[in-house]
């Protein structure tokens, strides 16, 4: 403030790269008006949206905003897809979760971080009839799930060799075939 | 905590006349209409909130406020724009608010959410909250009252079926509008004296208008880059565009862009709105009842 009349009124804005700042007169904060590129807040402190970083380091070592990574889960089109301090992933797609959206969600398998397939999370979708735990848990990766007694397949949808009838609950029954009269 | 009151050295209060007002981060600028024309040496700030992301705007013709959602962290808030603390509107249960839209004779306001998935009504203090829309909805972004009429419109840009859909002010009689040749519609504006509905499209990059009640779809301008916002003035619509960073006017006469203004600053801009100099006439059933 220029018209207060003593020496050191008019002090250097303390913005990044001597950009402008404004004082407020009731309260004396002063606030930068114009950040650098990708940077926005009261001191250029904060990261704009799709960027995460710590530019002035106040909560550890100082790092430049840099664009999320969400593997490619996020949509362009979206808002908000990531914290601007952490890097979080907010809106996670196609069935993806984790931080930098880089797993499927529970009920879903596949690869999150593949960046050539369409559908990244495939639905579980284990059978009712073949699966000892709810059809909704599968391994992440693999999706194989948790299977009844001599079922098998990925989707515990089928019975192994030498075994018949499945039946939920239960499993599939061994075969009783006489040994004479059977061709295999 | 948020940088108010106003004024304040950066911060101007809105002049008369008709304004676009749009958002840059924190900060909602205003520039001036001559005509149609914008007048970019008169383009200030009106209203800046460092660090926070203001998505949508709308303009309260009644009561000279603007209203806007903002995100991480999500709220709505309101100030008046001839200089005034920012007033929370709504501060809790919003999770992703994007568009909003301002009934000024039924004093309440709209808002998309595109995380809930979900249109709610308010208030414009935000008491009497309502959901009206909880079905159907995956990304539902820009949203637009026609009060005189006691039509909503709104659009959709879910990836594997985008539409534009309207209803009356309370949810019921909901229709799809458009669906066909959609991809990414972001901007919806309505042009009451016209009838007009246009939505500028980042996906086929097209900008197009129909008259909801005839269904005669006609497109004004293609090739255009990555429009977000849009609002509506007389016979020219006015489109904010995250590529070029600017503002952009088409004559919806001649199905042409007009001009376009770049902020001086050089950063994404998201809603923008018509702040008119006077409410347009008209009053519609809530008003009076």
């Amino acid at each position: 403030n220029a018209l207060t009349g003593t020496p050191g009124d008019c002090r250097p804005c303390p913005c990044p790269d001597r950009t402008s700042c404004s004082a407020i007169v009731q309260t004396g904060e002063v606030v930068c008006t114009n950040c650098p590129a990708g940077r926005t807040g009261v001191r250029c402190q904060k990261c704009e949206d799709g960027y995460h970083g710590d530019p002035l380091g106040q909560s550890g070592p100082a790092r430049p905003c840099t664009r999320c990574d969400c593997h490619g889960n996020v949509d362009a089109n979206a808002v908000g897809t990531c914290d601007h301090l952490t890097g979080r992933c907010l809106k996670c797609l196609g069935h993806t979760e984790g931080d930098r959206c880089e797993r499927c969600k529970q009920g879903f398998y596949g690869d999150a971080l593949n960046h050539t397939m369409h559908q990244k999370c495939k639905s579980c979708s284990c059978s009712a009839s073949g699966t000892s735990g709810p059809v909704t848990q599968c391994h992440p990766r693999t999706g194989h799930c948790h299977c009844l007694p001599h079922v098998t397949g990925r989707d515990c949808g089928r019975c192994e060799v030498g075994f018949f009838h499945l039946q939920p609950g239960l499993g599939c029954r061994r075969c009783d075939c006489s040994p004479v009269g059977s061709s295999s | 905590p948020p940088v108010s009151p106003f004024p304040r050295p950066d911060v101007h209060p809105l002049p008369s006349g008709t304004h676009l007002l749009f958002s840059q981060n924190g900060r909602i600028e205003h520039i001036p209409l001559e005509g149609y024309d914008m007048k970019p040496d008169q383009a200030k700030t009106v209203l800046h909130l460092p660090g926070k992301l203001i998505v949508g705007v709308a303009y309260d013709c009644v009561e000279k406020m603007v209203y806007w959602t903002e995100i991480s962290p999500s709220s709505i808030n309101k100030a008046n724009l001839q200089g005034g603390e920012t007033i929370p509107v709504i501060e809790s249960g919003v999770t992703s608010p994007e568009g909003i839209a301002v009934d000024h004779l039924g004093r309440t306001i709209f808002w998309t959410d595109s995380i809930t998935d979900q249109i709610e009504v308010a208030s414009m203090d935000g008491s009497q909250r309502r959901v009206i829309i909880n079905s159907d909805l995956v990304n539902p972004r820009a949203i637009i009252a026609d009060p005189p009429n006691g039509n909503l419109y709104w659009a959709d840009w879910d990836r594997d079926a985008p539409k534009i859909e309207t209803s009356y002010m309370d949810g019921t009689n909901r229709r799809v509008l458009v669906k066909d040749n959609l991809s990414l519609p972001n901007g919806l504006t309505y042009e009451p004296q016209s009838s007009l509905l246009c939505w500028a499209d980042a996906g086929t990059k097209i900008l197009e208008c129909m008259n909801p009640g005839r269904g005669d779809r006609r497109k004004m301008t293609e090739g255009i880059q990555y429009p977000f916002g849009m609002t509506a003035y007389g016979k020219n619509v006015y489109y904010t565009d995250w590529d070029r960073l600017a503002l952009v006017a088409v004559d919806t006469h001649v199905g042409r862009e007009t001009s376009e203004f770049l902020p001086l600053k050089r950063t994404k801009i998201y809603g923008i709105a018509t702040a008119y100099a006077q409410c347009l006439a008209g009053q519609n059933y809530c008003a009076v009842n």
